[in-house]
């Protein structure tokens, strides 16, 4: 289940990196061509998880996360009501028991905007290709995560502001177990109580495939209808080394629920609270002796985020 | 026989009598206030589009029934805010701050005259309608202009959101500058205490969104010049992995 490294991959990895730099190396460029750049964005988050095997019952493991992720884009301006946005990123994340699942990724994001004019209300437009590279601690996730789609971002009221998005995620693993595809439609509100304090609902709908990781030796009866239903699509999983564990592809339906509250402390410092809900039940038929609870699971994860821009 | 007009459901009269005693405009208030509202040019007659905290116009408690015109001292507590407009102007005034609106001087051309005591304002200016703003250290000549100050007897910031300034230190005549800006592209201190011909120095961008320009613009039926606001929130909006 494992592909070497192909000519194809490096040349992509090349170009990632090379449009994740181009923000920071070419300010003279940008200017030469009337760019202008976006702040940068930093960001340093620690994120409780409950579930960070996606797993159902006692393969759910917890983990403690933490995050950093660096972001600067340029924006083109096309015509007066439309405009692009290149935007380079880097970060990582480090889990501080099951460290198989630490990462770096660096990538990049093109989005082009269409707003009709500068009335308060006027909804923005866009759509967006986004792709990364992600290299972890372990090996099989190794590969890349893209996604594209189509957002519109518009003002309700004067403290009510709307993001809607169906985008269709992409991952690219080294195993083609951690190859997945699935489309998501999200919804997410952001209430401004005044300048410097906004709560946000986000709700989101998941369609396709998910990789959950369970235990091989502890429940053999368990065991035998995950492999049942998700053959050929497993693998040792090399991320966690406590015990056996063996990762399935499988295809699911998730809602995600976000509650957040967002504390500015000036026009570009803000701490971050947030909690998400993730709840995912089975789409294609469970084989015996395995049942679709089998492979229902929730995971929460609470995350504190501090964020600067400049 | 019943009477005409008697109910004999005591939820339809319970509804009734809600509705005369005006109990759904006034939860249709206090969702607004919570929810906030679309905004757009204000009625014939009112000023005040939001009032929060407390806010007080020549020392009287502000509502939103309150008029306010040329003359008016306009006040904010630390917790207040309010956001009104005077015939083509509009503003936004945050905590903690003290306005003046001036009726202009005779024969001076003006239209529109305001005096920053102290605090923070957000105000935009209709085209073609010289106005004259002072604060704790400057004074600043405008024409169809979008501007945020702030001020204290130490320094003013002020930044010429889009549009002509001619901004004049005043401990400092000779220290002056004219900012042409589309988008906050100069930002400016203006210091009490400065060396002389240097009392102006230039600032960062802060304090102030697109998205509240848009909104006072909208209260007096006009857009600003720029069509996709400056990226303020600054929330994470990552995916779920």
């Amino acid at each position: 289940m494992r592909r070497g490294a192909t000519t194809r991959r490096r040349r992509r990895a090349i170009l990632a990196t090379a449009a994740a730099l181009v923000p920071a190396v070419a300010p003279g460029t940008a200017r030469a061509l009337d760019f202008d750049f976006t702040p940068a964005r930093v960001e340093a988050s620690l994120t409780s998880d409950d579930n960070v095997t996606r797993a159902g019952g006692s393969d759910a493991l917890r983990d403690t996360i933490f995050g950093v992720r660096a972001s600067k884009g340029l924006l083109l301006p096309v015509t007066q009501r439309t405009r692009a946005i290149v935007q380079g990123f880097l970060g990582g994340e480090k889990f501080q028991k099951y460290d198989g699942l630490s990462h770096n990724f660096i990538g990049a994001q093109a989005d082009i905007q269409f707003r009709s004019s500068g009335d308060f209300g006027s909804a923005t437009y866009s759509a967006f290709l986004r792709t990364q590279a992600e290299y972890y601690q372990s090996t099989l996730r190794d590969g890349y995560r893209h996604a594209y789609g189509v957002t519109v971002l518009k003002p309700l009221t004067d403290r009510v502001t709307f993001l809607g998005a169906l985008q269709q995620n992409i991952s690219d693993g080294k195993s083609t177990v951690f190859d997945t595809q699935n489309t998501a439609l999200r919804a997410n509100f952001d209430w401004s109580l005044s300048t410097w304090n906004t709560f946000y609902f986000g709700a989101e709908y998941r369609k396709g495939d998910f990789v959950s990781t369970a235990c091989r030796t502890c429940d053999p009866n368990k065991t035998l209808g995950l492999v049942n239903t998700a053959t050929p699509n497993i693998i040792e999983d090399d991320a966690f080394t406590d015990v056996v564990r063996d990762a399935y592809r499988l295809k699911a339906n998730i809602i995600v629920a976000t509650l957040g509250y967002n504390r500015a402390f000036s026009s570009g410092q803000s701490l971050d609270l947030s909690w998400r809900r993730a709840t995912s039940s089975l789409s294609q038929s469970a084989v015996a002796p395995a049942t679709k609870s089998d492979f229902a699971y929730t995971v929460n994860q609470y995350s504190l985020a501090y964020l600067v821009r400049f | 026989m019943r009477p005409f007009g008697v109910l004999d459901d005591p939820r339809r009269r319970i509804l009734i009598q809600a509705l005369a005693a005006g109990f759904f405009s006034s939860a249709g208030s206090a969702a607004a206030q919570i929810f906030g509202r679309s905004p757009g040019p204000l009625p014939a007659g009112q000023s005040i589009y939001r009032v929060s905290g407390t806010v007080s116009v020549n020392s009287q408690p502000a509502t939103l029934q309150t008029r306010i015109k040329p003359g008016d001292t306009v006040e904010t507590a630390p917790n207040g805010e309010v956001v009104f407009a005077v015939a083509e102007e509009a503003f936004l005034l945050r905590g903690g701050s003290r306005m003046v609106i001036e009726t202009p001087p005779p024969r001076s051309g003006l239209v529109t005259a305001m005096r920053l005591v102290t605090g923070k304002v957000l105000s935009v200016f209709g085209k073609g309608r010289p106005t004259r703003i002072l604060t704790a250290t400057s004074t600043i000549g405008i024409r169809g202009t979008g501007v945020y100050a702030e001020t204290d007897p130490e320094q003013t910031y002020f930044c010429t959101c889009y549009g002509v300034a001619d901004v004049t230190a005043t401990n400092d005549p000779t220290s002056k500058q004219t900012v042409v800006a589309t988008h906050h592209d100069n930002p400016l201190y203006i210091l009490a205490k400065g060396k002389e011909g240097a009392a102006i120095r230039k600032a960062p961008f802060i304090n102030h969104t697109d998205q509240e320009l848009m909104l006072i613009e909208s209260l007096v039926g006009r857009t600003p010049p720029f069509v996709f606001p400056m990226e303020n929130y600054n929330a994470p909006r990552r995916d779920y992995p």
